[in-house]
């Protein structure tokens, strides 16, 4: 029972960071624009988190700096793709290898230290004290509650029961119907792509603020691209796409809790879990069920840029 | 006269020449400015960079190893690219090249003339094997394969970390994360270049004649552009995808072979070293022509070199990374600008307001 208490405590950490990740996809994807930039933002976020908590021992103002650093260079890569309407899969790549680069050159002199002050587990009452939900469920830092509960929620409230939302995804399926209703297809993809690619900075602050507490050019491993893997397979949902990231973070937590307790199988082979059980996740339920390609299905835009004059 | 912008089909090839040169340029401009700006001096850095890699045969040899690699993964994107694959994976297909290769050596007895063309072939499978799953979710149930060959990489990474500290751990004692130096090699050429390079440079110019000149190339090129008409006229576009893509991940695979084989002598982790990646930029500013890519391959590996060199001055290889990147957004960006003309209203203009 312990080892399963200990367990979903981790997966709950460990999935934060491809949650928050996931749901800025969700963001930038429904609006039409595949952003393949995850990786290198979160690794963006994840050092220029560090690098404030190092000047001011203040988690939050780590996370809100990483957001922000987020926020500008998703506004860099939106100039490029929702406004000048370059390929969006040439962009991502770029951003990718820009954040990568960028944050292991800025972040060398940052590198291997712990990190001094990181978001604290909050008690709550009465809930945190229960025998196991307690340990499982409510030990954790604010921002674990605001990934995996209020974000979403609030969300999908607004891309399923708004007007907004409404409008959002008609940017998404079909950018001419919506530009012929007065919506701006261009402010709407230019926003949301870089309030999307601000999440996911976000998510590299919450890696090394909350889950591994210190920065190394080898931290983000490929969770960008889980994150990506994960929106499609959530079909394109903020609730289905914190609840597969917390799946995630559960086969995560598996890997650890093999290492804790010398399961014999390397270190290395469980660590590829997370990879291989993506790739299972992506083609699986496509070959098992047809229906799903129709429920699950992109957003019909996805990755065509909108030219007015070529409807 | 006044002028309006028209956004063409199609670009010139000469416009888009020129756009992919300009955006390189502006690229480096960047990196320039924000070496000065950080109080480096970038053009002695760039004299440094020049000098030390064409200045001495040391340097272009040096060249040569880095040239080598950068081939053979640019190619592998290329190939994929021209039926309108994206194999994001060659950095991983690279890895089970050389952990193939590394296995053929280190447990099959045999004379060298017979052991380098067995591990050659063991290479080339390793790497179709590993773009096998995402070859087949793509071609049957229509899975992207830019998420799936990537994650790949992750696995493969893993998978020769594992065995170069593991089972296949050098069993002297000496080394802590490689396995033991290989009994054989691929014989030089000049110096320390081996026969990785001059193999790549030929499977280059077989690759641009056979796109250029078989009934296979040309239903690879219509497959690529439009596979609806390519279908249409009864070309068998599924099949030539999948086998394209195991094409793909074999040139990967060889180039990993050719890397344990010739240059690094032991399987280690990371001895990708991101080739795999960087190969992305190299087809992708070749346009995924195979003649492109030894000219951008080349390219690359002066700025591969240039990082390597400029370590001293506290850049690291992932600095070249992040230019890698910067080249890769220009020339995205340059591509879609390349499209735009200047075109001269002729007639009258209606004055606003008149009817």
């Amino acid at each position: 029972m312990d080892i399963l208490a200990g367990l979903i405590q981790t997966a709950f950490l460990a999935g934060g960071v491809l949650a928050l990740a996931a749901l800025g996809e969700v963001l930038a994807e429904r609006v039409g624009v595949v952003n393949l930039g995850v990786e290198g933002l979160i690794a963006l976020g994840a050092m220029s988190a560090v690098a404030t908590v190092v000047i001011t021992p203040h988690p939050w103002l780590g996370f809100l700096v990483a957001m922000g650093v987020g926020l500008i260079a998703g506004m860099i890569f939106a100039v490029a793709t929702v406004i000048i309407r370059a390929n969006q899969v040439l962009c991502g790549l770029a951003l990718t290898y820009m954040g990568m680069g960028l944050a292991a050159t800025l972040g060398k002199p940052i590198s291997g230290s712990p990190v001094s002050a990181t978001f604290q587990d909050i008690h709550i009452p009465i809930l945190s004290d229960l025998p196991f939900l307690g340990r499982a469920f409510f030990s954790h830092s604010l921002l674990v509650y605001l990934i995996f509960l209020v974000l979403p929620v609030a969300l999908h409230i607004l891309i399923f029961h708004t007007r907004h939302g409404l409008n959002m995804r008609a940017v998404g399926e079909n950018p001419a119907a919506a530009d012929a209703a007065g919506i701006s297809v261009m402010k709407m993809r230019f926003w949301y792509v870089s309030l999307g690619s601000a999440l996911a900075a976000g998510a590299g602050g919450y890696l090394t603020l909350v889950f591994v507490p210190s920065w190394s050019e080898g931290v983000v491993a490929g969770r960008g691209w889980i994150a990506v893997a994960l929106v499609i397979f959530a079909g394109f949902r903020p609730i289905n796409a914190v609840l597969a990231g917390l799946l995630f973070g559960f086969v995560t937590a598996l890997g650890f809790v093999g290492q804790a307790h010398n399961w014999p199988i390397a270190a290395s082979i469980l660590s590829m879990l997370p990879y291989l059980g993506t790739m299972a996740l992506m083609i699986v339920p496509v070959l098992a069920w047809q229906r799903m390609r129709r429920l699950m299905a992109a957003p019909d835009s996805l990755t065509v840029p909108y030219f007015r004059d070529q409807r | 006269m006044s002028y309006r912008l028209q956004r063409m089909p199609v670009a010139a090839p000469s416009v888009l020449f020129s756009a992919r040169v300009l955006s390189v340029i502006l690229a480096l401009l960047t990196a320039a400015a924000v070496l000065a700006l950080s109080g480096k001096d970038p053009i002695a850095l760039g004299g440094k960079v020049l000098s030390s890699t064409f200045g001495s045969r040391f340097g272009l040899e040096d060249l040569g190893l880095l040239f080598s690699p950068l081939l053979y993964c640019g190619l592998a994107v290329a190939v994929g690219l021209r039926i309108g694959a994206w194999n994001i994976g060659a950095e991983g297909q690279f890895n089970l090249g050389a952990f193939a290769a590394t296995g053929v050596a280190l447990f099959v007895p045999g004379p060298a003339w017979l052991l380098v063309p067995l591990m050659a072939l063991a290479g080339m499978a390793g790497g179709a094997l590993w773009i096998l799953i995402p070859t087949l979710a793509k071609a049957y149930a229509d899975v992207s394969e830019l998420i799936t060959t990537l994650l790949m990489n992750f696995v493969a990474l893993l998978l020769v970390y594992w065995v170069a500290t593991g089972p296949w751990l050098d069993p002297s004692g000496m080394a802590l994360a490689t396995t033991a130096r290989l009994s054989v090699s691929v014989p030089y050429v000049w110096g320390i270049v081996h026969w990785g390079l001059p193999v790549a440079l030929m499977l280059a110019v077989g690759l641009a004649v056979m796109f250029a000149y078989t009934r296979w190339g040309y239903e690879v090129r219509i497959g690529g552009a439009n596979p609806g008409a390519a279908a249409y006229a009864g070309m068998p576009v599924q099949r030539h995808l999948i086998l394209v893509m195991l094409m793909s991940g074999a040139i990967a695979g060889l180039g990993g072979m050719m890397e344990v084989a010739g240059t690094v002598g032991r399987l280690q982790g990371g001895i990708s070293n991101n080739y795999g990646y960087l190969g992305i930029m190299v087809a992708v500013l070749a346009r995924a022509a195979p003649l492109g890519v030894i000219a951008t391959a080349f390219f690359m590996a002066v700025i591969l070199n240039g990082g390597i060199v400029l370590q001293s001055q506290g850049l690291t290889t992932h600095t070249v990374l992040a230019i890698t990147g910067l080249i890769l957004f220009y020339a995205a960006i340059a591509d879609e600008v390349a499209r735009y003309k200047l075109i001269p209203t002729t007639g009258k203009v209606t004055p606003k307001g008149a009817r």
